[in-house]
């Protein structure tokens, strides 16, 4: 995509806020928030409704731009582009997932997670192998040829994280992608957006089920439009992924 | 936990001595609760006081070997079919602090840090059960399921003191 350093963050959200201007006065929806996400990390955003989240998750795709601070997709500031590389970059380089409608009905799994490639320019041929390969990544290869209506929900989100990690793409943002699975199927999505982000691309994730924020590296609270500070959480046995192994009395260790 | 209660499930698999009702015991629930075999020996007498369980013989050296009674079997039946009900609730030291601090001026901190401190349990939990073996490791990860959900009920109810308390100070 760029020629940016590897410790740029994928994406990053310096002193951004959004403020709707309504008859009634402005109202502030988000922040001003900091955030920077780097790559290969799941970040998961919980908050009640109304705390901002699909404001910032808007703001972070440049489906919607900030009244305050700047946003930086891979290092470029969303600005600064004029709108048709905004729509480049957004479609090569951020996949999105939503609680339902993600595919398109009258195309395949296969066609619905070409499209976006599709849509950049590439190649036919050259799409549905990308699009294969996405779909293996997900294990749904060999549901290629089915209608989204011939798939399970739980299938379909397989669905929607193999398109919205198709071909260059490394960002996936996702709007409560776990919302209408039940729970051994949300666990299976939750379980495969993890391995994406093990295997190197990015997520930022807005959900209320702190058992599906749990699968993420870090969990930020929302509260009115701003972070939660935890600077004064007290941390516990230093680095959890050290402990983790860790299964002695579970009882004790409340 | 009872201790009676799994030695009498375990008694009722197969005759067994002390130390392998320890490690029956141990090995069915993952591991999660380490079992004193001074504990066993102790719940072994009370189980034969009571009628529940009785020596049957020394087939194994010189460890005793006890089996379940016709007794035992029917308050083992009891303990199966019938729900466990906690009452009164146990004591819960965090709904306890939470109540009692409904009247200190920053209620909020305090919900946030313990707040905090159980995400971080919740997904140290969920690291534990992405690296589990689904097959080897069944027991684990469904004591795994119900420690990630007792978290959660907290969380949720952390949640829902923040918003109600946001509710009343706003009205």
């Amino acid at each position: 995509m760029s020629a940016t350093s590897v410790d740029t963050p994928i994406l990053a959200l310096e002193g951004v806020g959004r403020v709707h201007p309504t008859h009634s006065g402005p109202v502030r929806a988000l922040g001003p928030v900091d955030l920077a996400v780097r790559r290969g990390e799941l970040v998961a955003i919980m908050g009640p409704s109304g705390s901002g989240k699909s404001t910032l998750l808007a703001l972070a795709g440049a489906l919607d731009r900030p009244t305050e601070g700047r946003v930086l997709l891979d290092g470029h500031d969303l600005a600064t582009l004029a709108s048709a590389e905004l729509a480049r970059l957004r479609r090569r380089f951020v996949g999105y997932v939503f609680q339902d409608l993600n595919l398109l009905p009258g195309l395949t799994a296969l066609e619905n997670v070409a499209l976006p490639l599709e849509l950049d320019g590439v190649r036919l041929v050259a799409a549905r192998d990308e699009a294969r390969a996405a779909l293996e990544r997900v294990r749904l290869a060999h549901l290629a040829d089915r209608f989204p209506d011939d798939l399970s929900g739980g299938e379909q989100q397989r669905v929607a994280i193999a398109r919205a990690f198709v071909g260059p793409r490394a960002l996936l943002l996702a709007d409560e992608p776990t919302g209408a699975l039940d729970s051994v199927t949300g666990e299976m999505v939750m379980r495969l957006l993890r391995a994406q982000c093990d295997a190197g691309r990015t997520a930022l994730l807005v959900t209320h089920d702190a058992t599906h924020a749990a699968w993420a590296d870090r969990v930020l609270a929302l509260r009115d439009g701003r972070f939660v500070d935890h600077a004064a959480t007290p941390r516990g046995v230093g680095d959890p992924r050290a402990s983790a192994g860790a299964r002695s009395n579970p009882e004790a260790r409340r | 936990m009872s201790v009676r209660h799994s030695l009498l499930a375990l008694l009722d698999r197969e005759p067994s001595h002390g130390y392998a009702l320890k490690a029956g015991f141990e090995a069915g629930t993952a591991h999660a609760w380490p079992l004193n075999v001074g504990q066993v020996y102790t719940t072994l007498a009370r189980l034969e006081r009571d009628g529940l369980a009785e020596p049957a013989g020394s087939d194994d050296g010189p460890r005793q070997t006890w089996r379940i009674t016709d007794a035992g079997r029917v308050e083992l039946a009891r303990w199966f079919h019938g729900p466990l009900v906690e009452d009164p609730p146990a004591r819960d030291e965090l709904a306890i602090k939470v109540l009692l601090a409904i009247a200190a001026e920053d209620v909020t901190a305090i919900l946030d840090v313990q707040r905090a401190a159980a995400m971080e349990r919740l997904q140290d939990l969920t690291r534990q059960k992405a690296r589990a073996d689904p097959e080897r490791e069944f027991v684990w990860l469904l004591l795994l399921d119900a420690l990630v959900l007792k978290v959660e009920a907290e969380i949720r109810w952390l949640d829902l003191c923040a918003a109600r308390l946001a509710a009343r100070g706003g009205s």
